[in-house]
This record gives structure tokens, sequence and C-alpha cells, in this order.
């Protein structure tokens, strides 16, 4: 199968995916107690009022109508208006993704720093000092919740040695770049510096679990490429340690390691949003939380839209590039 | 989609009209005071109105940085119903009359105000020297089209507020002054206007799309809009033209945050000055802290047990009382709210309308407790309490609580059933009693403070809300809605003696709002949980 179809094949499946995705949207609002004009109404309302914001809300339609008039206006990133600020919901989600996106790569970045070379050590000295660090760290990474690291990294960094400020994003990455475009290098270092000191204790709440998740998985890839015949037959053919290890077994277990840092991406955009309430990241996660706790059911339904498109997106982005890698895998 | 053919104003302006606005939803809206006793009441002109340094002691051009739980909602001051976007418009819109601390009304923008003889109208004397942070002089003009603007749907667009100026049909502008009608005497005018309504610029107003109205700010405060991120921050600077002393600070930042210990840790680590609801269990960490303190203050929320009197053993007046023996309210409010509440013995909280400070409370007693439930002839019983989670502060802890003390009766065992609040209100909210959990764990903010509000939606035979039926209390509670002042006062402390007697609730406490304040600042926190960075120094 060529790239192309196959590209086709996915988006085909992908939009099949989301046309579940707002399914299962607009289906939590049927199911979710606490009936939206009760939420937003004052409870000593007349009945009449309440049936005639019941009727203008269009809740008193068949479902099936509800429905279809809701699954219409998606396409055209039309998802209705927040009921708190009167705003167009597509645009409020969009304005929150930046923050979301940096926060969820920036945690993938040093995860991937940090991750694999410390597998790489742990494989090749099995059994040593190194290892037994690199898997005390990984089982505490893994079993350390991310909300628990968040607040104590706080409370330490922040609140005790003020190292870092404890929450917000006061600057966007974009504007360090419109910054930077605009020739003001003095403000897109001072920005960046300021992004950075921001960024850092919510990149690494998030990443940790990440990082010790990708430290077992290229140990174990390691261990098990180093035991396959084609190391012993280079060895054999006297190529230097170094080049074994890291040209040939590293390349091998990178493929596997690839797909799940690909999907885990997809994971951190939606995920992240304990870890963005716990900092008052203005990301996707904030929005969801405030949006559930005023009852906001356009919003709430516009981001999960949004976040199921983007893990849509990352699966085929990432199913394409391990095809593209791994050549045995082919695009079939 | 069908929530885009209303929008959130109509969902509002459809919700007017309704007296108690608030309550259950949990948002108690900026109000204080008692509702008629300032009535009629007129103040000279003679004030010190000059501008000018500030005379206030300490240090001055200190900046200020506030964190709510949230955010403005927008900008217009007149489509919201929300304490978080009222304490920010309150530092750059003023209205004719004001309050201070103790909810007594005091003059703003208008100097003298009256009733108009013979007619059902009230005038305002607007003071001069008023300007717009835009530099353009206040006129009637402008007052008279902001009060329209709000109670007449013509006028610009459907405010959800026209129900916080009940009975307010219109403004005329006259010369330097502003005369108000209404479709009776309405015996609560003042009182309304030194809550409500924000005086906007006619011409300014005009001029834009809503979209910019809810995005830009130009009113006569003592502050102005130095910059807006919607989510993110409202940024003020002082206003230097001021018709009063000018402010003390030089600027107010105000930011959202939604998790409380975030909002904690932005006050230890210097980052906000001050932030609202603090949990109990952080409160320690503050105080012990270098560089912050606490200030608190009762709310306007009552949280309490509600009983239904027609299902046993709660028709039983003696089961009723016994359980409020049962319950050491000042426990719980020592060890689960640790000393931020007060306990209550009626439904009205005494910094409202109609409280009655000379009724007994029912003081931890378990063996009368015990003795009246073999009285009412219920020994044994089971029953279950409802409660919602996280709604209220530590409304799971408290209800856990209660459920313990009366299990420790030797008559009466209970369990605690925890509900989402969603579908707890959707069962309150039916209008049939049948409909309700028996027994539930609930909280009602008023911001009217008014007791009459609370008892008719919660304790009238034919309350929206209500679990009881008292024919002497629906007497007592028709009468005042037909009089005023000191008379309905009197009758509303009657009222209470009958729900103190009945025990229709098992009476719990009065929520305390929790502010976390940078200890280098003069502040008090306020019951109606206004945060006026203009009366806010520094040491």
């Amino acid at each position: 199968m060529g790239l192309g179809r196959f590209l086709l094949k996915r988006v085909l499946q992908g939009v099949l995916v989301i046309w579940g995705v707002i399914t299962v949207v607009f289906a939590l609002r049927l199911v979710s107690p606490g009936d939206p004009a009760n939420v937003l109404l004052p409870p000593d309302v007349d009945p009449a009022t309440r049936a005639r914001v019941i009727e203008e809300l269009g809740l008193n339609q068949p479902l099936h109508i509800q429905y279809l008039d809701f699954l219409a206006g998606v396409p055209f990133g039309d998802f209705g208006t927040s009921l708190v600020s009167n705003t167009p919901v597509f645009s409020r989600v969009l304005a929150r993704l930046p923050a979301t996106l940096e926060l969820a790569i920036v945690a993938t970045i040093v995860a991937v720093i940090i991750a694999i070379p410390l597998g790489v050590i742990s494989a090749t000295r099995r059994h040593e000092p190194a290892d037994y660090g690199a898997t005390i760290f990984s089982l505490v990474g893994i079993s350390t919740p991310n909300f628990w690291l968040g607040v104590m990294l706080i409370i330490l960094l922040a609140v005790q040695f003020n190292v870092f400020p404890t929450s917000r994003r006061p600057v966007g990455l974009s504007m360090v770049f419109s910054m930077l475009a605009a020739g003001q290098f003095a403000g897109a270092a001072d920005g960046f510096v300021n992004w950075l000191s921001h960024i850092t204790l919510p990149a690494i709440t998030l990443g940790t679990y990440f990082t010790a998740l990708i430290t077992r998985l290229t140990r174990s890839g390691m261990l098990d490429q180093l035991g396959k015949t084609y190391v012993r037959a280079s060895r054999a053919k006297g190529l230097p340690e170094t080049l074994v290890r890291y040209k040939h077994v590293l390349r091998n277990t990178l493929i596997p390691v690839i797909t799940v840092i690909g999907l885990q991406l997809g994971t951190l955009i939606g995920g992240a949003v304990i870890t963005e309430q716990v900092f008052n990241w203005p990301g996707l996660g904030t929005l969801i939380i405030d949006s559930i706790s005023r009852r906001d059911w356009p919003v709430i339904q516009g981001s999960l839209i949004v976040v199921g498109v983007g893990f849509v997106l990352v699966n085929i982005v990432v199913d394409t590039l391990y095809a593209y890698i791994n050549p045995r895998v082919g695009f079939d | 989609m069908p929530s885009n053919t209303v929008d959130r104003r109509t969902f509002l302006k459809l919700s007017g009209g309704a007296a108690a606005s608030v309550a259950l939803a949990g948002c108690t809206g900026g109000d204080t005071g008692d509702g008629e006793t300032t009535e009629e009441t007129t103040s000279g002109g003679d004030t010190t109105t000059t501008s000018g340094e500030t005379s206030v002691g300490g240090e001055a051009d200190f900046d200020l940085t506030i964190t709510q739980g949230s955010l403005p909602s927008g900008l217009d001051p007149h489509d919201h119903r929300e304490t978080p976007t009222e304490v920010v418009m309150l530092h750059v819109y003023e209205g004719v009359l004001t309050r201070d601390a103790d909810g007594k009304v005091l003059e703003s923008l208008a100097t003298e105000w009256s009733r108009v003889d013979g007619e059902n109208a009230v005038m305002f004397q607007l003071r001069d020297e008023v300007t717009f942070h835009n530099g353009d002089a206040l006129t009637a003009e402008d007052v008279a089209f902001s009060i329209n603007r709000i109670v007449n749907d013509d006028v610009g667009f459907a405010s959800p507020q026209s129900d916080q100026l009940a009975g307010v049909t219109g403004a005329e502008a006259m010369d330097g002054a502003v005369k108000v009608t209404s479709d009776g005497l309405n015996p609560i005018v003042f009182s309304e206007f030194a809550t409500y309504c924000d005086i906007m610029q006619k011409s300014w107003v005009e001029a834009r799309e809503q979209a910019d109205i809810a995005g830009d700010m130009n009113g006569t405060g003592p502050f102005m809009l130095d910059s807006y991120t919607e989510d993110e921050e409202v940024a003020l600077t002082r206003y230097d033209d001021y018709w009063q002393d000018t402010a003390p600070a030089a600027s107010v930042t105000f930011r959202g945050a939604a998790e409380s210990s975030t909002r904690v840790n932005q006050l230890l680590a210097g980052e906000s000055d001050i932030v609202v609801n603090v949990p109990p269990q952080e409160v320690q960490r503050v105080n012990s802290s270098d560089n912050a303190t606490i200030a608190a203050a009762p709310s306007t929320r009552v949280i309490f047990n509600a009983l239904r009197y027609d299902v046993e053993p709660f028709s039983s007046k003696a089961f009723r009382q016994a359980l409020n023996y049962a319950v050491d309210v000042e426990s719980i409010n020592q060890n689960v709210l640790d000393g931020f509440a007060a306990a209550t013995n009626q439904p009205t909280l005494p910094e409202f309308v109609g409280y009655n400070p000379d009724l007994p409370s029912y003081d931890y007693d378990p063996e009368r407790a015990a003795e009246l439930v073999e009285q009412s002839g219920h020994a044994g019983v089971e029953l279950e309490l409802h409660t919602p989670v996280g709604r209220y502060l530590k409304d799971l802890e408290i209800a856990e609580a209660v459920a313990g003390f009366v299990n420790d009766l030797p008559n009466v065992s209970v369990t605690v059933r925890q509900r989402d609040f969603g579908s707890l209100v959707d069962e309150l909210l039916t209008g049939n009693i049948e409909d309700k959990p028996p027994w539930y764990l609930i909280g009602w903010g008023e911001a009217t403070f008014d007791g009459g509000l609370v008892m008719t939606a919660l304790l009238k035979s034919d309350g929206a809300l209500t679990t009881f039926s008292n024919e002497q209390l629906d007497e007592l509670l028709t009468r005042a809605g037909n009089e005023s002042g000191e008379t309905r006062a009197q009758t509303l402390m009657e009222a209470n003696a009958v729900c103190n007697e009945e025990a229709p609730w098992v009476y719990l406490n009065q929520q305390y709002s929790v502010y976390g304040v940078n200890s280098a600042l003069n502040w008090e926190a306020r019951a109606d949980e206004r945060i006026d960075a203009y009366a806010i120094t520094k040491n």
C-alpha cells in the first residue's frame, strides 16, 4: 500500500473516531446529573419561566434533532456560545490550545532528554549501581501522583526557596517568537527566560511519569536488542562497542519508543488537567475544569472534542512515522 | 446546536424577578446591609470631596495583586451576576449610593436622595465635578441612561440585573438630578441603589458594540482599566482625577486561580497580596508564614440540615428537637471548620433583617436528645443523611460529624449518603416535597441580607424549596410581605421564634469567608465579600 492510500485510510478511520467522540460528548450531557436549566437558573424561578428557558435552549426538542443540530455545527467550528462569558466556544478553546501544547511538548522533550540516556546507561551497565539508580528512579517516578509532585515542587522550590514562580503563564512562546520576529531581541530573551521559569515546574511534574516510563522502555528494549545475533556479528566483525551500542542497537530500540512517545504526547494533551489546575496553567485542562464547575456545557463539549481530534491526529502521525522508520512494517 | 439558541444573558434575564437569586447555586452576590431601615435617609452635601493626595497614613504608591477563584466573565458592569466580577467592577464603576463595611448606606455619585411627594418616585441630586476616566464630566443623562439600561430591555440590551432594581420602572434626567420612578411605593429602593446600578457614560456605551463594552471600561471610580486579558488578568491603575482622595495603591491586578492551594502558594510566595477562600486546613500554613495572615468575616451563607415535616420521624417536633440537641455544632465549628464558622439557632443570620437575638440555642445535650427520641415514639429508627460533596466548605466532613453525633444516641442510627450536587438540586427543585430526600445537608446564601426571603423560600408551606408547613409561620410571613421597615422586622423576628421552637432544620453553622492577606497591608474582610482596594493601605 502506498503512502497516499495509507493516509487516506487512516484519516477516514480518524473521522469515524471523531464522530464517536462527538457522540459520546453529546451523550455525556444527557446522562450527567444536573439539568442545565436547573444549574443555571435560580431555584425559585416560576415553572413557566423554567419551561421557557428549556424551550429556548432546545432541551425540549427530540433527542435526534438536538444531536443532529450539534453534529452539524462541529465541521464549521461551531461549538456554540459559552453560557458564562457569552463568547464563541471555538475561539475560547483555540486560545487555550497553545498553553497546553507548550506544556505537553516541553514535558515530552524533558522526558526524552533524560530518559533515553538513562535507559541506555541502565541497560549497558546492567546490575551496576547506575542501573539500580535508574531503576529506583523509574519506580518512584511511575508511582508518584502528578498532583502531589506538583504541590511538593511548588512548596519546596517556589514558596520555600523562591527559585521558580508558583503558577501562571504570563508569557506564551508565541509572544517570544513575535518579539523575535520584530527584532526585539532583548525583549525576546527576557520573555523566553520568563516563559522558561514558569513552565519548568509544570513540565517536570507532567513529565516525570513519562520519563520513568521511557527509561524502562529504553532499558528493556536495549537489553532485548543486545542479545540479538546481529550484535554478536557486529562485535565479531570488530566494530567498536560504542558504534554497536549507539548506532545499531539504540536505533532499533528507538522504533517502539518513538511510538510510545507519540501516543503519550496525545495522552499529555488531554491528561494535563490536574497539572494545569495545580499550576493555574491557562490551558485546556483548566478550561475544562472551570467549565465543569460552572456547568458551561458548550465549552466542556468543545474542549473535549478538540482534545479528541488532537489525539486522533497524533495517532495518525505516529502510525505514519512508524511505518516510515521501520520498513518491515510498511503502509498496511 | 441547541444551547446556541439562547445566550447567557437571556438565561439570566429570564431568571430575573426572582428575589432570592443566588442561594443554592453557590454564588453570593455582593450586597450588604439591612434592607429597609435605610429608607428616607437623606444626607447633606457637605462632604470632604476635595481630590488630591491621599490623607491616609502609611506608604503610598504600592502595587496590589488580588487572586480570586475566578476572573470576571466580562467587563460590562450591567451584564453579570457574579461576585468575582462585581469585585473587579466596583473599583472602576460607581453607583449613586454606596455602603460602608457595616452595610450603612452612604452617598457616592449622589449627594442627596429623597422621595418625591405624591408620586411613586425618588430623586437623586448628583455630585458636581465627577469625571469619567476618559475625561468627560458625569451628567444626569448618564445616570438616567445607566438605570434605564438595566431596567429597560429597549435601552441597549436585556440586562440580567433588572430584578436587582425590583420595582424601578425608569429614570429621567433633570437639572443636576435624576428622578427614578417605581411601579409602587418601593420601600427598599435606596437599599437597592446602594448595592446595585453602576453608572456608565451614555455616549461611551452608545458608540460601542456590546462585545467592545465587555472588553473595555470607562467609569468614575478610583481605578481605571490598564489591560485586560480574558481568563488571565485584569490590570487597573489609579485614576488621578478621582473626585475623592486618590487611592493609596498605585495599581490593582486581579487574577483567578480555581485551586485553593494554588492561591495560598501564590500568597506565600509573595506573588499575590490577597487571596480568597483559604480552606481551613491551609489556615495554619498561612498564619505560620512570615509574610501573610488570615482575615475572616461571617458570610451570608447558612449551612443546615433540612428535615421533611411530612415523613416520619421528622414529622415529630420532639424528634426534630432531639436531633438539634444531639449535634454539638460548636465542636464541629472548632474541629471541622477550625473556628471559621458560627453556630445558628434560627434560619436568619445575625446580619440579616429579621434576626431575633433573644432566642435560646440548642446546646449539646445528648441525654435530653435521647429522652426526646423516646418521647417521640421513634426510638430505634434508622436514618440516611444526604449531603453534597465539595459544594460547601467541608460539607461531607460536617455531614459525617452530624451523623457521628446522632449515632452516639443509644436509640437512633444514621448513615451518610454522598450525593452529586447537581442531582441533589434536581430533586430539591421539582416543586414537590415528596421528591426531596427526607434529610439533607444544604447551604443557602442570601445576597439581600433578608431573613424574610430565606424563610419564605425554604420554610413557608408554598415556598419554592420548602420542607416545612406551619400555619403560624405562614401567617407571619404573609404579614411580613405586606409590611415595611421596623414593623416587618418585628414580624420576621416572631417568625424566627416559631422556627427556633419548631426546629424544622438541624441548625448548623454560618459559613465564614476566609482570606489570606499580605501582612504588610491594612485590610479588613467584609461580610458582603467585597474586596475594596481603595480602602487598603500599606504599613
